[in-house]
């Protein structure tokens, strides 16, 4: 895992990323995304992803082999027949990496919107409701952040190894497991905003026009949080992905599938790095480091777009904008002059 | 230049937008501050007043730019249109020393990790790199002793400090290096009434002691400025409108503007007690597009048709100028107060 | 919040955290069904031992582990062995004691990580300062190269490390800690052997430490740029070197409780890192003790990584009390 959670903190310590309500001039009407600073960070990120979704999802309606079946012996050199060689077992390399992208993007997807449920879920009680719920909340929520989620992480896949719910040792499991553990930061964050939303003044005429809390929750405080909600989701994905590839590259992958951390541990098994086998390590490094690299990009220039202050504004329009002042303040300087010559 | 410490000549500072438009905030401005007299800026927000003391203070961070203006100062000339980031350098050595900022809401001048005394040093060595620690907090404590403050607070970080206290040490460090203009930025508006008091008395015993030869006082507290002020400059939509002795605006305001901002203000003399409380219909306009002619036509109910499409020039009058097509043709009248009921 | 108060709130979280940590810790691996022994003892049974002498060795090991007694008996003797320093034997290794095997993995697990985190936090610092600071083509390189190297994982980064600098270019030991016929000794020879082997690893968790601070420092500093006191001090002439101090001096106190927050997901990364290299640490260790399923080995290592990130949390949030100035000196209100 790398310091996701730093860059979460960061946006914690960072101040509400909630508007605050900023002086908008009346504007040609444009579609609210339209005035967004989609900058070239968004198109990149999103490339990104969308290539290795497309390898994930797309990719194996068109490739000739399937993950499970013997094409080879032991690391096979690539050949025109296989782009990417054969793994330690004769599998085609190409084909186990399209299915082990899909896997572990599902298990991304599942524990990292299980984790946002349950943060915000408990980070908005806990802001809204404020009180002894927030205190003891968000004393569960900053003991818990405190135990190194990995730890809790291997004891419990531990414990589901040695069960015969043939589920829980699957992709589901995991990621069930790896979402009920990831949540504590993006609750103690949700909590920061919702307590700054619940002082406005329009909770207020919601409460006085009767509302009862759980509307208040869901449709006055929810929807400022949902920037910030959609960015956490991001990091948590990408988050879940990396901690998946951790548990199985220590042997506690989902057992009967594939996945990127369980095709590292085998390669790292069968010395791949060692023996010079770069199909075998190389292409599951790069995904991962591609999916991660891509979904932290992503948030980051979210972050631009929700939270102007981090805004330096488009380059172009500035260096045009540039230009103008020095003409505007040639032709000033120019006018003084004149203006002298003639007094 | 005789009598007059500082004059801003064309002064035109513009705000870029994100949309690569630039608004202009400050518009061909020129004002002079005479020699040992405090010089009032008054109008509603958003008039530029804020931004004109910026640029005064020699400070334009983007979006903020200056570009076109100087700055004329006991006989030296300064450029103001190279004020941004780039030639930050240029400037450096008259901010705080020939020009200083005294900032609005002092609550978060002073960087919280900071001591004062720290500050103090850091201010001193920034204009004479060879000041020691102990010169430094020996000018500091002087001037403390001389305004009658405790000079144990040097010794505080910001937080330690209550919002009165903040804000006259705050002021006290704008000014350790003798400034010979300081521009005090809405300084008095997040205080508490004592508090007000307190520091007004103080920037009063400082212009009497020739700490600094002049000041630039802005607010939309018009009660203060007319307390504090000799002179008044009163600004709309990045103009100055009309710009003259303090008695004399106040009591024979010629611009309708003027007339209107007075007279929108509670002031509980005698006098005016009695009288209604005035708005000013309507709203500033949009600086990105201002309106054609003199910028308060929309809203004035002395428009007339040149109004509309050409801009009024400086009127001179004694001790008076003005820019108004209305007081252009009504000379040396007062601009009735009644029409403002409309 | 005056001092006092603020360390001794930390301490009781702390406390509290501790606490929660230690009964999860012996709690989830008692959650299996069956018990540990019985994975053991079965697996003894393919290798061949007659029925009678699993049934034995199932006793002597239930005896042995504790296993038969209550499961409070067994938390309380768990509790004083932890206090003892005392783990038990391990599985595998049978009857090695789990705190030798521990005490051979933590000095290479601290020699990889504890320079790593430090300098990683202190040259991230200065480089996403700068980038903030400088703007420009500055930011633009700084700001990406960081981001890419913290979003690295890892366990990706050391492998193509791994690959690159010891398998194509030959330049580092390809694994281990230290030379074929060299054994752990304070002798020169031995330090500057183990030195070529620990620059990899060292370097994989550094680079990605560096990056993370560098993004986090980045945006607390544009936060910081805009603030009212840096344009107070700009209006007082006050040059830019000095007042990139200031700034950076207020930024880097969020980056304390940031690094806090983040030492143990740095340290769970960085035990997959030491696997990449083969490196002999509790990465290694706990590896070896899931695969043979040596639950004694796996419980004492989860537990010295937990008190192990709970302690430098601990201690950087004491720290970071007494450096704030506005926890250590409190309101005195001077009007």
């Amino acid at each position: 895992m790398t310091n996701i959670q730093s860059a979460a903190v960061t946006a914690e310590a960072g101040g509400p990323l909630v508007p605050e309500g900023l002086p908008t001039e009346p504007q040609k009407a444009k579609p609210a995304w339209r005035s967004l600073n989609f900058g070239p960070r968004m198109w990149i990120s999103l490339g990104i992803i969308g290539a290795v979704a497309a390898l994930a999802f797309i990719g194996p309606l068109f490739y000739p082999y399937g993950p499970d079946q013997k094409v080879g012996s032991l690391y096979d050199s690539p050949s025109a027949e296989h782009i990417l060689g054969t793994e330690n077992f004769g599998y085609d390399v190409l084909a186990v990496l399209m299915a082990s992208a899909r896997n572990s993007l599902i298990i991304g997807l599942l524990a990292g919107t299980i984790a946002v449920l349950i943060g915000v879920a408990i980070g908005i009680l806990a802001g809204y409701i404020g009180g002894w719920v927030e205190e003891a909340l968000m004393g569960f929520t900053n003991i818990v952040l405190a135990i190194p989620s990995i730890v809790i992480l291997i004891l419990i896949s531990i414990s589901l190894q040695s069960t015969n719910v043939a589920f829980l040792k699957g992709v589901v499991g995991l990621a069930l497991v790896i979402g009920i553990t990831a949540w504590p930061w993006t609750a103690r964050a949700v909590r920061a905003q919702a307590s700054s939303v619940a002082t406005r003044e329009h909770i207020d005429v919601a409460k006085l026009s009767g509302a009862r809390t759980p509307s208040i929750m869901v449709r006055d405080v929810l929807p400022y949080l949902a920037s910030y909600a959609v960015m956490a989701w991001v990091l948590q994905l990408a988050s879940a992905i990396l901690a998946e590839s951790t548990l199985s590259m220590l042997g506690l992958g989902p057992s009967g599938a594939n996945s990127l951390g369980k095709q590292l541990f085998w390669a790292l098994a069968f010395q791949a790095v060692a023996t010079g086998a770069w199909w075998a390590f190389l292409p599951p490094t790069i995904v991962l480091t591609m999916i991660s690299f891509g979904l932290l990009y992503l948030q980051s220039s979210l972050d631009e777009v929700f939270n102007p202050r981090l805004r330096r504004g488009k380059k172009k329009n500035l260096a045009k904008a540039a230009a103008r002042r020095e003409e505007t303040a040639r032709k000033l300087a120019e006018q003084n002059q004149r203006v002298e010559v003639t007094a | 230049m005789t009598g007059i410490l500082m004059r801003a000549s064309n002064l035109t500072a513009v705000y870029a937008a994100d949309s690569g438009q630039d608004v202009p905030a400050v518009d061909d401005v020129t004002l002079d501050v005479p020699e040992g007299q405090i010089v009032g800026l008054a109008g509603e927000s958003g008039c530029g007043k804020s931004t004109l003391g910026n640029a005064l203070a020699m400070i334009a961070n983007p979006p903020l730019y200056v570009v076109g203006g100087t700055m004329e100062i006991d006989d030296e000339v300064i450029d103001l249109s190279t004020l941004h980031r780039g030639a930050n350098e240029a400037h450096r050595p008259y901010r705080g020393s020939t020009v200083s900022l005294l900032p609005q809401g002092a609550m978060n001048a002073v960087s919280p990790t900071l001591r004062l005394r720290n500050l103090v040093v850091d201010v001193m060595r920034a204009h004479k790199p060879d000041t020691t620690k102990a010169e430094a907090l020996d000018r500091a404590t002087d001037r403390l002793n001389m305004l009658d403050m405790p000079t144990r607070v040097l010794d505080s970080y910001a937080h330690q400090l209550s919002g009165g206290m903040k804000q006259r040490m705050v002021t006290v460090i704008s000014t350790l290096l003798n400034p010979k203009l300081l521009i005090a930025d809405e300084p008095t508006s997040a205080l508490d009434v004592s508090s007000q008091k307190a520091l007004i008395e103080m920037l009063l015993a400082m212009v009497e002691k020739k700490i600094m030869r002049g000041v630039i006082f802005i607010t939309h507290d018009l009660p203060v400025l007319s307390m504090v002020t000799d002179r008044l400059a009163i600004m709309y939509a990045g103009k100055i409108v009309e710009n003259g002795l303090t008695e004399e605006l106040v009591n024979n305001a010629r611009h309708p503007y003027t007339s209107a901002l007075l007279s929108s203000v509670l002031d509980p003399t005698v006098e005016t007690r009695t009288k209604h409380v005035l708005g000013i219909p309507g709203s500033p306009p949009n600086l990105a597009n201002p309106p054609s002619g003199c910028r308060f036509h929309p809203r004035c109910p002395f428009a007339m048709d040149i109004c509309k499409t050409e801009e009024p020039a400086f009127l001179q009058e004694r001790d008076h100028d003005v820019a108004c097509w209305w007081a252009n043709d009504h000379a040396y009248e007062t601009v009735p107060m009644e029409v403002n009921q409309l | 919040m005056g001092l006092r108060r603020y360390l001794a709130n930390k301490t009781i979280w702390y406390l509290g955290a501790l606490v929660v940590a230690v009964v999860l810790n012996f709690l989830l691996p008692r959650l299996i069904p069956g018990n540990p022994v019985d994975v053991l003892v079965s697996k003894m049974g393919q290798g061949g031992l007659s029925s009678e002498a699993q049934q034995r060795t199932y006793e002597a090991f239930m005896r042995e582990f504790g296993l038969d007694k209550p499961i409070w008996d067994q938390f309380v003797l768990y509790i004083t062995g932890v206090f003892h320093g005392n783990f038990g034997a391990s599985f595998s290794f049978y009857p090695t004691p789990v705190s030798s095997l521990s005490a051979q993995s933590v000095p290479y697990t601290l020699a990889l990580q504890l320079p790593a985190i430090v300098l990683g936090w202190i040259i991230g610092n200065l480089l996403g300062a700068i980038a903030a600071y400088k703007g420009g083509g500055w930011d633009k390189s700084v700001f990406t190269t960081a981001l890419l190297f913290n979003s690295t994982p890892y366990y990706c980064l050391s492998i193509i490390l791994l690959y690159v600098f010891a398998v194509v270019l030959g330049i580092f030991p390809v694994g281990g800690a230290y030379s074929l016929g060299l054994s752990p000794e304070w002798s020169w020879e031995f330090f500057s052997d183990a030195v070529s082997y620990w620059w990899l690893p060292f370097l994989s968790l550094v680079l990605i430490n560096i990056g993370g601070q560098a993004v986090g420092m980045r945006s607390m500093a544009i936060y910081e740029l805009g603030s009212d006191y840096v344009n107070y001090s700009r209006s007082l002439g006050i040059g830019d070197r000095k007042m990139t101090g200031y700034i950076f001096r207020n930024a880097m106190l969020p980056q304390i409780t940031g690094l806090a927050l983040s030492i143990g997901t740095m340290v769970g990364g960085a035990l997959i890192t030491e696997l990449v290299f083969s490196y002999p640490g509790m990465g290694t260790l706990l590896f070896g003790a899931i695969s043979s399923n040596d639950y004694p080995v796996i419980q004492a290592v989860t537990l010295i990584i937990t008190v192990a990130v709970l302690v430098a949390n601990y201690m950087v949030e004491i720290l970071y009390g007494f450096i704030d100035p506005r926890i250590r000196a409190s309101k005195s209100g001077e009007k």
